[in-house]
């Protein structure tokens, strides 16, 4: 899917175990999938601490340079090497989606589990909530949020997390529902194990697993979503860099410099592609049955 | 066998119809109790942002406290939803912030442009992903096939704004196919809805092959070649129209991301819609304005997925039934 909306992966695994890693690390697709995630994130744990040029330091002598050995994507407007900047925007982009996504995860898995074992009034209140949260398209959600709170880093990410939990809540209510029924769960209930450990030790494991791996591919999509908003100022400030900001200042020079346009894409490009790779895997080697 | 045994209520056309367009009453309900509620909840207070709006300066307390007054912020919330929404149904959507004009009348002005451009794009990529699809199931696995799969694994992988930005910049601009800065026409909106289509279909392009191969490799097509029916005839009248059906509830799924993606397409194509309109008023904090695109949005959003949800009760009368 492309990811104007906040886009998640279309299919939730049904047979996950200790087999899954080497499943999809042998799938052709999984492989490439998780090589490109890897990269991408060693390339933002490199670019935390070491970049071939100072990201942030103008050298107008050397500004909007083609691309060459020693700036291979070029140099922007103010002769700042392309490719550090890339880098150096690396961790924010890869950070925020995770931040956002880490909290959907945790409030999704927590509202939907109570929902869903609780029953009667805290299901009604809790899923009619998210019920009203998922009315509007999730990214006019985030607008309407970031026209009340303004524009801003840490604005767009609470938008973003407004936007999404609800759809987390409903997939881990229905989850945990289903994780009742389970032999297992049913075993330890005879066995007479107090009601808190089954939830914790034999329902909840299970519901976080395939509730996390959702939103793990859903990652991709999510630097998409922070890189549309930044594009358009809402997010992350100059100078601070971040994929969506550097497209948006490569744009004002896209006649003069167009090359500058393919690191920020491309990095975009690759962080969506690797999760529909390892999606498109997983549905072939976790959802027996599907063709 | 019959409902008694199913537990299936045989449910009637209208029946099933009239449940569904009551269900998107009561989501349009919801979606508006939010967007009034954007007003209620804006930092600042109300009735100062609207007499600065009217151009009055120095306020004083009696001033302040007479337009709270004038205004309703001193009845109860309940009664304020109902009078704001009262106001919505007359179309009256407040008075913007910054220019002081009535909000409908501004948001006319600038919509049939988001229309024209979102229902071009719309039609592109219907029209694309039902081509792009027909000719990889016909020549399943071989160049062409292979051609449009990489298409959809990149298409699907770009998103939208930045496919549209590197194709307005290597293609458009490139090569001088058309006019960057252009005033809202048909002919004008060609490209951009193009360019928008193009990356729109490589996911339902996706979709609808999946969904093509699963119908080819069905018991009613196997039954259909035995008799010796073409493989095009096949395609055409078996494969399609059963294929059909869940393409089209995909789309109305991705309707939704198509219009909230708006103000992001309208920046880079500089087009002078109501995606720009929400941009402007995010930077000056006018509410009024907010709440009308989220209102405006939010309705077309409810209107699109009820038509294809009503087109998908005609198409399948499975549909209609409800568990007993």
């Amino acid at each position: 899917m492309s990811a104007l909306d906040i886009t998640r992966p279309d299919t939730v695994p049904q047979a996950v175990d200790r087999r899954l890693p080497r499943q999809l690390w042998r799938h052709p697709s999984g492989r490439a999938g998780l090589l490109i995630g890897l990269a991408l994130l060693l390339c933002a744990a490199i670019g935390c601490v070491w970049t071939p040029h100072a990201p942030d330091v103008p050298n107008y002598a050397n500004a909007l340079k083609a691309p060459s050995l020693a700036h291979p994507f070029g140099t922007d407007a103010t002769g700042r090497d392309m490719l550090s900047r890339v880098m150096d925007g690396a961790h924010r982009s890869i950070g925020a989606a995770v931040l956002v996504l880490g909290a959907v995860f945790a409030i999704g898995l927590v509202a939907g589990t109570l929902a869903g074992l609780a029953g009667g009034l805290t299901d009604s209140v809790v899923m009619r909530i998210a019920d009203i949260a998922m009315t509007l398209p999730g990214l006019v959600l985030a607008f309407a949020v970031l026209g009340l709170l303004g524009p801003g880093f840490v604005n767009l990410l609470i938008a973003l997390i407004i936007a999404d939990w609800a759809w987390y809540a409903r997939l881990a209510r229905s989850l945990s529902l289903d994780a009742r029924k389970r032999p297992h769960v049913i075993a330890a209930r005879m066995a007479g194990i107090p009601r808190w450990r089954i939830i914790l030790g034999h329902i909840l494991p299970g519901v976080a697993l395939r509730v996390g791996l959702v939103a793990t591919l859903a990652l991709g999509g999510m630097i998409g979503a922070i890189s549309g908003f930044s594009f358009l100022g809402l997010g992350v400030q100059p100078p601070a860099a971040e994929w969506g900001a550097l497209l948006a200042e490569s744009r004002l020079f896209f006649a003069l410099a167009p090359w500058l346009l393919i690191a920020p894409a491309g990095f975009i490009f690759l962080s969506v592609l690797s999760a529909n790779l390892v999606g498109n895997a997983l549905r072939d080697v976790a959802s027996p049955g599907e063709a | 066998m019959t409902a008694r045994f199913t537990g299936i209520q045989r449910g009637g056309l209208l029946v099933a119809a009239l449940l569904r367009i009551g269900q998107a009453l009561l989501t349009a309900l919801a979606a508006s109790v939010i967007v009034w509620a954007l007003l209620p909840l804006a930092p600042g207070d109300v009735a100062r942002r609207v007499l600065l709006a009217r151009g009055m300066q120095d306020l004083t307390p009696a001033e302040i406290e007479s337009a709270r007054e004038e205004l309703g912020l001193n009845d109860p919330l309940t009664i304020q939803f109902l009078n704001w929404l009262g106001g919505v149904l007359q179309g009256d959507l407040g008075q913007s912030f910054t220019s002081q004009a009535p909000v409908a009348r501004e948001i006319m002005e600038r919509l049939p442009a988001t229309v024209m451009l979102l229902g071009l794009a719309l039609a592109f990529s219907i029209a694309l992903s039902l081509v792009f699809a027909l000719i990889a199931t016909a020549c399943r696995d071989r160049w062409p096939d292979r051609a449009i799969r990489l298409y959809t694994q990149i298409g699907a992988a770009l998103p939208t704004f930045v496919f549209a930005l590197l194709a307005l910049t290597f293609l458009v601009v490139g090569f001088q196919l058309g006019r960057v800065l252009a005033d809202p026409s048909w002919s004008a909106a060609l490209i951009p809805a193009f360019i928008i289509g193009l990356d729109r279909a490589a996911s339902w392009t996706q979709l609808l092959r999946a969904g093509l191969l699963e119908a080819m490799a069905s018991g009613y097509a196997e039954v259909a070649r035995a008799r010796g029916a073409s493989e095009r005839r096949i395609l055409l009248r078996h494969a399609l129209p059963n294929a059909l059906l869940p393409f089209l509830t995909a789309i109305g799924v991705s309707i939704g991301a198509l219009i909230g993606g708006v103000p992001l397409i309208e920046a880079i194509f500089t087009w002078p819609g109501l995606g720009a309109y929400l941009l402007e008023a995010l930077s000056s904090r006018n509410y009024p304005v907010i709440q009308a695109y989220v209102l405006i949005t939010a309705l077309s959003y409810v209107t699109a997925a009820l038509l294809i949800d009503l087109a998908a009760l005609v198409l399948d009368p499975r549909l209609r039934d409800r568990p007993a």
